[in-house]
């Protein structure tokens, strides 16, 4: 092997054993990393990229069936390794010091009771034999170089007291701490607010050329990886489907998956129509792929969307907020009286007309997921008023929310833990039309929930399935067809898509628009994805720190945002 | 934290009310007649009378009861003049008080060690009974939840280290009948084993206490063997569930991605296990070896009869058993006390252990 390369993948196939049968994870894949550059991997959930990284580390979970292949590192001036077949004891003086690994999750991946520092130091004295003292320092100056405020303080403070960026810093300045020749990040900048995912992608980018260390760079979203990869490898059911440089990918992606997954994620200069989605990426087999080609597609005009939004905003508002305030208790006197407090939502005062959709983007902690649960009344709000349909409802008893709940529903975010597992899927939607009355006999209902399993394209067998049986775009889909049982006049849709690949994600968000049109619903979709919010909305709410930044039409923000904060926020979209 | 603890000494006064009165009430709605227990069956009505007024049984319920928490309370009022009176300051009772202001001509507050009385049947003081008994149940208590937890958070982590390994496998059939044999089987079986078939072998004693008294009758000395077989029969429980606990924390603890952090940083294998998943694995071990702790200063009353040891259990089921009611109410309040004392001092372990734990 030439002098160029630092792993080599030959062949590797992992699989699981799945009761009779082995599901394989990965299907034969060779790659090779080349020393100093980024190679990226791109793909989905499932795709095996995240497998490939473990394998590189020997990490893999157990139960993981190595069927073939090896994986070959080259340290420079060193004997080739292969690193599947190296004992734990001779992995131990690579791991951390040669090859180092950055997860996607930083919270569970630090060690909950040890402080960030001790983390550090632990790494330092294994590899460098250092003293505890001199690691302490050492510690001290990657802080400081990772850009961590206040290293000192960091130094003593446990995880659960650092933001998520923060807590991704203390681990990259783990990763690099013995200036490793192969730093592999999986996912880092996921988990993490758009504005954090850009000054981590460039710290990234800073300690890989300071160090000259390769980086392997795991990710799901193109836009990421253009901003750091050279090289870039997309992966697609555990199978390498191209490789080659970015920028060539990029421009004229050779497989049409690529194709697809590029044209998947809504633009923002466009507004298509409908978004195009390689119909379940998931449930179709390699080949078909090939065939389907993304269907071409026209943008809405700006003509017609001015003359909808004439229409919509000369009528008067269905939903009225005024200084919305919401309050939580941070600490208590003896007495139990609330000491100090905080206010997750500040001051919030907006109209939300009949028919539009109210896109409310902001960083996590910003308050908009209390915002909706407040409008909802799930959670009790200190101050303010909140009319809908003219009336007051904030204060309102239970008999009348009986009422409202069935003209207003919610979607959340994690279709997995709002789901309840012991419900089959025709239950789930049931027993809301039940609770409501809605239809007289059990028969009719039963036909109507077949109905709206049609409606969000799922094959009304599924009824009889649990949660647990089915994928997570699946899942939103059963929260989304148990919101519109009820059929409501307004949905509040928190971060329904979030946790969506974005092939899937497109088919939801075409859904809902579907949705929207058919029954003329009024939407607040709550997002942390500038574009995916830009697509949706009619209007756009910035919010920061619990209180509104602006409101406005959202091309108009987009295009020329008056606040500092938004503007900011648009910069920080990778690949814009 | 520091008003969190005040918060739970508060709340314990109103605990230790709670037992005193539930106890104190149930007493006086058990059959049988602590006088009559006193001085048996063929005791003349006279006789009886007079040591009923003595104890107060011829008081009202609601009177002896109040008289019991005025005893039992550091703060209480008594009447100085009269010796008749119910209320009346007896010195001899109270060996010292302070007095802390006359509220009228005749009656007093005063500040003292709470009086727990004395024993109907041997008269002696229920404090001195407690300080005399107490000790012991605290060493045999000890001893034998030291034993449980160390050994049993080894073969806990052996256990989750050799996941499904024959040895995994051994250990946890081995706890399922540990946890499910009675201890007063396990008793009699361990003292006929090693103390009576084996006893040349083992040298141990079926039954004795911690001090012995010489064969001459002469000096007191310390027989540590003698605490051996109780307390290895008294460990078997704790250290069945301490050790499934051990495995089954350990190994939910060794799938968590910091576990995988740990290795990627090219830690070694003990040093994963003792310093990483160690710590996040104990809670819930400590909870179930504080439960067990004050459950076995509670007395355990099998263990002690057949071991022939004199501890709290004992001399709650003999008081029971002759209506020696002072003696149940003051072992009762001593026992509940420690569970409070041991609760508390768990949660700060807690806090110490795992800092996201707040105490609030």
């Amino acid at each position: 092997m030439n002098e160029t390369t630092i792993i080599e993948v030959k062949e590797l196939s992992i699989s699981f054993p799945n009761g009779e049968e082995e599901n394989h994870v990965l299907k034969n894949i060779s790659f090779s990393i080349s020393k100093g550059k980024c190679t990226g991997i791109l793909g989905e959930s499932g795709s095996g990229k995240t497998m490939t990284a473990l394998a590189i580390m020997n990490l893999l979970p157990p139960g993981a069936n190595i069927t073939s292949g090896e994986i070959l590192f080259y340290p420079s001036g060193k004997e080739a390794l292969d690193l599947l077949r190296t004992s734990y004891r001779s992995l131990m003086p690579i791991r951390g010091n040669r090859i180092s690994i950055i997860f996607q999750e930083p919270m569970s991946s630090l060690n909950p009771v040890h402080s960030c520092g001790r983390q550090v130091d632990e790494i330092l004295c294994r590899h460098l034999s250092i003293s505890s003292k001199k690691a302490k320092k050492r510690t001290l100056d990657l802080f400081r170089e990772v850009h961590l405020q206040d290293p000192e303080r960091t130094y003593s403070s446990y995880p659960y007291q650092l933001s998520g960026g923060q807590q991704q810093r203390v681990m990259i300045a783990m990763a690099v701490a013995c200036k490793p020749d192969l730093l592999i990040a999986d996912e880092p900048t996921t988990a993490l607010d758009v504005t954090v995912q850009k000054n981590i992608i460039s710290l990234l980018n800073d300690l890989r050329a300071k160090y000259h260390i390769s980086l392997l760079f795991i990710s799901h979203d193109i836009g990421v990886l253009n901003e750091v990869a050279d090289d870039i490898i997309v992966m697609y059911q555990g199978e390498i489907v191209e490789t080659g440089p970015i920028s060539r990918v990029l421009t004229s992606p050779e497989h049409l998956y690529t194709k697809g997954l590029s044209a998947c994620r809504p633009g923002l200069s466009t507004r298509l129509y409908r978004l195009p989605s390689v119909s379940g990426f998931s449930s179709i087999t390699h080949s078909e792929i090939n065939q389907k080609a993304v269907p071409e597609n026209s943008c809405k005009s700006d003509q017609t969307r001015k003359q909808r939004h004439i229409a919509i905003y000369s009528a008067e508002p269905l939903l009225r907020v005024r200084d919305l305030k919401v309050d939580f208790p941070v600490s208590r006197n003896f007495f139990g009286k609330v000491v100090k407090q905080f206010t997750a939502v500040n001051n919030i005062s907006f109209d939300l007309f009949r028919g539009e959709t109210l896109g409310v983007v902001g960083e996590s902690g910003c308050g908009k997921t209390t915002l909706g649960r407040s409008i909802l009344n799930l959670i009790e709000s200190s101050q303010g008023t909140i009319e809908y349909n003219g009336k007051q409802i904030s204060s309102t008893g239970k008999k009348m929310w009986n009422e409202l709940r069935k003209k207003i529903q919610i979607i959340f975010q994690d279709p997995y833990s709002s789901l309840n597992p012991r419900l089959t899927v025709g239950k789930t939607i049931l027993e809301p039309m039940r609770v409501h009355g809605i239809l007289s006999t059990e028969k009719e209902r039963k036909s109507r929930m077949i109905e709206l399993l049609n409606k969000v394209n799922l094959d009304p067998l599924y009824a009889n399935r649990f949660p647990h049986e089915l994928s997570g775009g699946q899942r939103q889909r059963i929260s989304i067809a148990r919101a519109i049982a009820l059929e409501p006049e307004f949905i509040i849709c928190d971060e329904a898509v979030s946790s969506l690949d974005v092939s899937i994600q497109a088919q939801v968000l075409n859904l809902l628009n579907d949705l929207k049109e058919d029954f003329g619903l009024t939407y607040i979709f709550i997002s942390h994805d500038l574009a995916v919010v830009k697509y949706m909305s009619d209007r756009i709410m910035v919010m920061k720190d619990g209180a509104l930044v602006e409101i406005g039409e959202s091309d108009k923000i987009y295009q020329s945002p008056s606040d500092e904060y938004t503007k900011k926020l648009i910069e920080s979209i990778p690949g814009s | 934290m520091f008003h969190y603890i005040i918060k739970r000494l508060l709340y314990s006064i109103l605990i230790l009310w709670g037992v005193v009165s539930l106890v104190f009430f149930l007493f006086t709605v058990l059959p049988g007649d602590p006088a009559r227990m006193m001085l048996g069956q063929r005791a003349d009505e006279k006789s009886i009378e007079v040591i009923r007024k003595d104890l107060g049984l011829d008081k009202s319920i609601s009177m002896q009861y109040i008289k019991y928490l005025n005893d039992l309370s550091p703060v209480s009022v008594h009447v100085t003049n009269d010796p008749s009176d119910y209320f009346f300051i007896d010195s001899i009772r109270y060996s010292t008080y302070l007095k802390i202001v006359n509220i009228s001509d005749k009656r007093i507050l005063v500040f003292k060690r709470p009086y727990l009385r004395r024993s109907y049947q041997s008269k002696k003081n229920v404090s001195a009974i407690i300080s005399e008994t107490l000790p012991n149940t605290f060493i045999l208590a000890l001893v034998s939840i030291v034993f449980a937890t160390i050994l049993g958070l080894s073969l806990g982590i052996l256990a989750a280290i050799k996941k499904d390994k024959l040895i995994d496998r051994v250990l946890i059939f081995l706890s399922a009948t540990g946890m499910s044999v009675p201890s007063f089987f396990a008793a009699i079986i361990i003292g006929w084993l090693f103390a009576f078939v084996l006893g040349d072998f083992t040298g141990l004693n079926l039954t004795g206490n911690l001090y012995e008294i010489d064969d001459f009758g002469e000096g007191r000395y310390l027989e540590l063997k003698n605490l051996i077989l109780p307390a290895f029969t008294l460990g078997i429980r704790p250290l069945a569930i301490v050790t499934q606990l051990t495995r089954n924390s350990m190994l939910e603890v060794l799938s968590q991605d910091y576990i995988r952090t740990a290795k990627a940083k090219g830690l070694s294998f003990s040093r994963i296990i003792f310093k990483h998943a160690l710590q996040n694995s104990l809670n819930p071990v400590i909870t179930a070896v504080s439960g067990w702790f004050a459950s076995l200063m509670a007395g355990v009353v099998f263990v002690e009869y057949i071991f022939g040891w004199k501890g709290l259990g004992y001399v709650i089921v003999d008081a029971l058993n002759k209506y020696d009611m002072p003696v149940v109410l003051g072992c009762i309040l001593t026992i509940s006390l420690i569970f409070i004392v041991v609760n508390i001092l768990v949660d700060i372990i807690y806090t110490l252990l795992d800092p996201r734990v707040r105490l609030t």
